[in-house]
């Protein structure tokens, strides 16, 4: 709101971000720890009076230099560039914190390429110490780059006692910075027995390629060791919410984890091969396979740090949609399009109901929604939902699904969002946002509301086919145990009943569906029984009873006491009359 | 209406300090920069021209090119993260505005960056393709610092911000702006001007191994400042009065500083000029390093008064957080001593070799 949204529909900030920032961090971290393997590699050599190893480093060197030197800092820059132009108030806001982290790690990399050029260039033509020492301190100024960089990206996902003092330091030192900094260090060092794979692979010399491949192999294999608990260390400091996203409640966490696992089976398999069984199955194409792997893993991690940080960009600070979490109230109570600055047109009467829900898309939706794009995609996710069915959600949004923004804005806005969801991108029918009205069936309108988001009527018929309305009722109230992405239904015990007639007639059935209104569960009751029994006494009563067992006893209430007489309803009266008997004392 | 004018953040330390340290290290990276695109450029003519010397001259430029271009990058990251510090909300909105230009420098470098590589790294295998692979390098060049020039001239102009409405795709250039191309032509001629400066000091490395080669290069390095110096002279002229008249005249007396940096720089572009004609490559490189920062300090004069209507530096509100300053001035020190210390090996390592 404080920034203008660089839109770009089908493609997407985030797309963008992904794709620069994973090859950047393949390579980054290979810059880092390959500097460790150049030493050890040279050292290898020398300790051995190898030439060819001594060769083999420096073509490794050669290699290392133009991949990291052009495209590693060149990424670099990139990301700087990209999550500005995505992002600028999350961006704004680290740069003016950690200023001066990022100025020292600038000086970490000036020492850097120097050191990376004179390692190079001079590899060969100065004395072997003085050579290694250079090469110490290319990696140890390029461990601290890493070093700062982490201290501010974990600041991102876990800004710890920040958000109290606002001390550079405690920002720096987060409750995620150790863990993060021994796990990257480890991935560091793990792609740096992968890369040294490749060169292995293009080594002419069998002896020379057998043996760094073996050496190579170590690199992998002891970095991954090391690499398993201090992920498991990672998880562990992470933020309630953040923890309960990677352990499970976001599919695409669960997506992208099942990849990494995938990836490190692979890398480990061909590292165990390479290094104890075959290295002379080094060749490139299994070298690339490992250098794949070593990607995916790469990719997967960055995926799921950046989503576990959902809904926020800089956790409960700003949001991804760059909207401050300290500005809801306000934008809820004076509406977010007379607040933001970058608005072209504030006037929000009936005819701006598009241009102004464009807006607001744009501002709140697009930061992670793309429109037709191949990146999480509005459109077939908003496909089947009615204008009725979006305000709910809009409103609900973030209790509904943690890692999705809250909706900020008055409900008027909320409105003209849906109403831009559903006529001007869906082109459905628009809808009189100020005529509420109730609707014909308070089921289906309970359905829209509640469960539409993510569910078609027709998809649920097929799994409530069998089951009677009592125990539609009864699935309701537990329907975190489906899912953990879903919460039980919250609303009244007759509103559970309508909404449980409304899911079983979705399936053909023997009789027709009855008028709602005349299958009330809650009136039947306190017209037929409340008289003589409180909802609490027959809660106690029935406590234990089957839906199936209170439509049975309902046919003989005379046999239970004299004073009874068996309820004369229609069916669909009895059907309701249970559904509220048996929904009784289970609310919670 | 209102210009579109983000709010800004707060600042650790007070900021002069930033801006005491923008104006250090931008002009570093103008002159790693100017050698990047200056030193290409007379690489690319000599390398046309042919013959033995000219050659082996371009084969030098090759080699230096992938270094200046490192450090021309690595030195631009300095002075953005300043600018960025003291006028954020100008520049990432500029940056927004022009954002599918403003990302395509990043592709457009690595493609550069590789080709640069490929030039130095296979500079006789390639032939007569190398030529041209040099000359695409130089265009890909001049078209980031086309970009550069748009996104520096467009973050003084947030009477323009509002232009986002109608590019909400990042597709806004001000290139059209009367001061736009005088601007970024003085930058240019300016980079070929140093550039050259550049080439010549390239010769004299190991001079007495090939003396007919440092001699060439020195004459026609200095030759080309010369005449370029000259050029940028009466561009210099033409952007000075392509800007609106109130800050075409805080050069001329509204400002008392900026004008007497501007006479200074005037004076100066005459020493260096005298300087290069008498082939006095020493004096003529020390005299282009301050005027380089000269022409700096002009420019943040410039910006300064282009926002003045909207913002100047003293409303950035300051959290004080001192001790993250000394941070960075603990590692500067410690980095500039391992670079000393790398010079140092490198340099006793090829006297070595030269006297082995």
């Amino acid at each position: 709101m404080n920034y203008p949204v660089w839109y770009l529909p089908e493609i997407g900030g985030g797309l963008l971000i992904a794709l620069i920032a994973v090859l950047h961090v393949f390579v980054s971290h290979f810059a880092v720890g390959g500097g460790l393997y150049l030493i050890y590699a040279e050292k290898k050599g020398l300790r051995e009076g190898s030439a060819a190893i001594l060769d083999f480093t420096k073509r490794h060197a050669r290699f290392f230099l133009l991949l990291t030197m052009v495209f590693g800092s060149i990424t670099g820059v990139g990301i700087w560039f990209i999550i500005a132009l995505v992002n600028p108030a999350a961006t704004s806001l680290l740069i003016h914190i950690f200023v001066f982290g990022w100025a020292a790690e600038w000086v970490f990399f000036v020492v850097e390429i120097t050191a990376a050029f004179v390692y190079f260039y001079m590899f060969g033509r100065m004395d072997s110490a003085t050579h290694l020492k250079v090469g110490w301190v290319y990696f140890i100024s390029a461990w601290m780059s890493l070093f700062l960089i982490n201290g501010i990206i974990c600041f991102m996902l876990t800004p710890g006692s920040w958000l109290e003092n606002q001390n550079f330091w405690s920002g720096f030192f987060n409750p995620s910075f150790w863990p993060s900094l021994v796990f990257r260090t480890c991935i560091a060092i793990m792609l740096a027995g992968v890369y040294g794979y490749l060169t292995a692979s293009f080594t002419r010399d069998e002896s020379v390629r057998i043996s760094m491949t073996r050496f190579s192999a170590r690199w992998s294999l002891v970095a991954l060791a090391g690499a398993v608990p201090s992920a498991v260390w990672y998880v562990a400091v992470l933020p309630e919410p953040a923890k309960e996203l990677v352990l499970g409640k976001s599919p695409t966490i669960v997506s992208a984890g099942q990849w990494g696992v995938a990836a490190v089976i692979v890398v480990v398999a061909l590292s165990l091969v390479f290094g104890f069984f075959r290295p002379t199955l080094n060749t490139r194409l299994t070298a690339l396979a490992a250098m794949l792997g070593a990607l995916v893993l790469m990719g997967s991690f960055e995926w799921i740090r950046e989503a576990a940080r959902r809904p926020f960009a800089i956790n409960e600070v700003v949001y991804s949609n760059m909207i401050f979490k300290d500005d809801l109230s306000d934008l809820n109570e004076n509406g977010y399009l007379q607040s933001a600055l970058w608005v072209q047109d504030r006037d929000i009467g009936p005819e701006q109901q598009l241009t102004a829900g464009k807006e607001l898309f744009i501002q709140q939706c697009f930061a992670c929604h793309t429109l037709n794009g191949i990146n999480n995609d509005l459109l077939p996710l908003t496909s089947h939902m009615s204008h009725k069915a979006l305000v709910s959600y809009i409103g609900r949004i973030h209790q509904v699904r943690y890692f999705m923004p809250p909706f900020a804005g008055t409900e008027e806005e909320a409105a003209m969002l849906a109403s831009y969801i559903a006529t001007g991108l869906h082109g459905k029918e628009p809808v009189d946002t100020a005529d509420s009205g109730t609707a014909a069936d308070p089921g289906m309108e309970l359905f829209e509301n509640q469960c539409s988001s993510c569910h078609a009527a027709e998809d649920l018929a097929p799994g409530t086919e069998e089951m009677e309305q009592a125990e539609i009722v009864e699935l309701l109230a537990t329907l975190d145990e489906l899912s953990d992405e879903m919460v039980p239904f919250e609303g009244t015990e007759e509103e559970a009943a309508a909404l449980a007639r409304y899911i079983y007639y979705l399936n053909e059935r023997d009789e027709a569906p009855p008028s709602p209104t005349d299958a009330d569960g809650p009136g039947l009751f306190e017209s037929e029984c409340a008289a003589c029994h409180t909802a609490e006494d027959m809660a106690a009563m029935l406590d234990g009873w089957e839906p199936a067992q209170i439509r049975e006893a309902l046919d003989t209430l005379d046999e239970l006491s004299d004073e009874m007489v068996p309820f004369e309803g229609s069916p669909e009266e009895k059907d309701a009359l249970t559904n509220f008997l048996h929904s009784l004392g289970r609310e919670n | 209406m209102q210009p579109f004018i983000p709010s800004a953040d707060t600042i650790p330390v007070a900021w002069g300090w930033f801006q005491f340290l923008l104006l250090l290290t931008f002009p570093l990276h103008l002159l790693a920069m100017n050698a990047m695109v200056g030193g290409l450029a007379i690489g690319v003519v000599l390398h046309f021209r042919g013959g033995d010397t000219r050659s082996q001259l371009a084969h030098r430029i090759a080699v230096m090119l992938p270094l200046v271009i490192a450090f021309a990058v690595n030195f631009g990251v300095a002075p953005l993260l300043f600018l960025q510090v003291l006028y954020g909300q100008f520049v990432y909105t500029s940056s927004i505005l022009m954002g599918l230009f403003w990302i395509s420098v990043v592709p457009i470098l690595i493609i550069a960056y590789y080709g640069a590589y490929l030039y130095d790294f296979k500079f006789k295998g390639l032939g007569p393709v190398g030529k041209w692979i040099a000359l695409g390098v130089l265009l890909l060049l001049f078209c980031i610092g086309y970009f550069f020039s748009n996104n520096m001239l467009l973050m003084t102009l947030p009477e323009s911000f509002a232009e986002y409405f109608q590019h909400r795709d990042g597709s806004l250039l001000v290139s059209a702006r009367q001061e736009f191309l005088p601007r970024y032509l003085h930058m240019m001629t300016g980079a070929i001007a140093v550039g050259a400066l550049f080439v010549a000091l390239l010769g004299q490395f190991r001079a007495r191994d090939n003396t007919e080669l440092a001699a060439y290069a020195k004459k026609v390095g200095l030759q080309t400042f010369f005449f370029m110096t000259l050029i940028n002279a009466g561009v210099g002229i033409w952007y000075l009065i392509s800007l609106p008249r109130q800050q075409m005249l805080l050069f001329m007396g509204r400002d008392l500083g900026a004008t007497v940096c501007f006479v200074v720089a005037l004076l100066l572009v005459i020493g260096i000029l005298v300087s290069s004609f008498r082939q006095r490559l020493a004096v003529t490189l020390a005299g282009i390093v301050v005027l380089v920062y000269l022409m700096s300090f002009l420019r943040s004069w410039l910006r300064t008064d282009l926002l003045a209507d909207y913002f100047n530096l003293s409303q950035l509100q300051v959290v004080p957080q001192y001790s993250s300053l000394l941070l960075f001035i603990g590692c500067l020190v410690g980095g500039v001593i391992c670079v000393g210390w790398l010079i140092t090996k490198t340099v006793t390592a090829l006297r070595q070799e030269a006297g082995g």
